[in-house]
């Protein structure tokens, strides 16, 4: 049998994975491979610990609950087009070093195509 | 704990080796721990990239590793740990440093104005470098005219903010 632990991390890690529609709390145990006592009993633990908020649901005929995260996920969506994120001349960059963010080429040509785009502002928050 | 999306894990991956180094991730995420010569043999990549992607995960602490020695051989096996509970401090710390180099640009392209000669491929200089070239550009000859930078200041200032938000500065 699994440790409690392990299953609350994997439980966990579900529910982020389904951050906006949630999850039913039935679809969880069973994904988890759990009772269903244990898998409310889960549930009711990360709510408590304030990791996730519970909202009643009436669904085939039956009440359950439909869990979501309380946190969004953390994303990395605002900078994953940034050159600088992968960027090999990375630590060698400063303002007035030779490699600089001021000057940096493939730098201007992300913002212009930012700028082109009218996208402004893309990602998470 | 940490909330973290596979969608967002395979990013990540992808941001510090491509294609394969998300093939990598999986496979280290479906298994508690595994050997370099295993994830090898599952994903067909080449022993030494997988090393070298390994060893790039572990530069950012995604990952751990631990040594033991072969009875036979005498040779160390490494076995390689997915960390997901870092991946957050990893994009957090990500986040910091981008927001560092485009604080500096914004910086730059507010206190500066620029010349250009609108010949695709050519550099926009600063004014005083335009001076000094007496405003022909020195790639092309044109002369150079002012350029406006209002939208590079604008697109630049929406992402310093943003990031500021997300880090909640």
């Amino acid at each position: 049998m699994p440790k409690r632990s392990d299953l609350e991390h994997r439980a966990l890690s579900f529910i982020a994975n389904h951050s906006e529609e949630g999850v039913l709390q039935s679809d969880l145990w069973r994904s988890l491979d759990a009772s269903s006592r244990e898998g409310s009993r889960i549930a009711l633990k990360l709510e408590n610990k304030g990791l996730i908020r519970r909202e009643r649901e009436l669904f085939e005929g039956r009440w359950t609950y439909r869990l979501f995260p309380m946190r969004r996920p953390a994303s990395i969506n605002s900078i994953i087009d940034c050159p600088c994120l992968s960027c090999p001349e990375s630590i060698r960059c400063g303002a007035y070093g030779a490699i600089s963010p001021n000057v940096c080429e493939k730098l201007t040509e992300w913002l212009a195509g930012l700028a082109q785009a009218g996208a402004g502002v893309q990602g998470d928050s | 704990m940490t909330f973290v999306e596979d969608e967002t894990l395979a990013k990540v991956a992808e941001a510090l080796g491509q294609e394969e180094a998300i093939q990598i991730i999986y496979i280290l995420k479906e298994s508690n721990e595994i050997t370099d010569d295993q994830i090898a043999n599952k994903t067909g990549i080449r022993l030494n990239s997988v090393r070298k992607i390994l060893y790039r995960l572990y530069d950012h602490s995604l990952v751990s590793l631990r040594r033991s020695r072969d009875e036979n051989t005498g040779w160390f096996i490494f076995h390689w740990k997915l960390q997901p509970d870092q991946l957050e401090g990893f994009i957090t710390n990500q986040k910091r440093h981008v927001l560092q180099k485009l604080d500096a640009r914004l910086s730059y392209e507010k206190n500066h104005d620029f010349y250009y000669c609108g010949t695709p491929g050519c550099r926009r200089v600063p004014f005083e470098d335009a001076m000094e070239l007496i405003f022909r550009c020195s790639a092309c000859n044109r002369p150079m005219m002012h350029y406006d930078n209002g939208k590079v200041v604008e697109v630049l200032s929406g992402k310093v903010d943003q990031l500021r938000k997300e880090l909640g500065e």
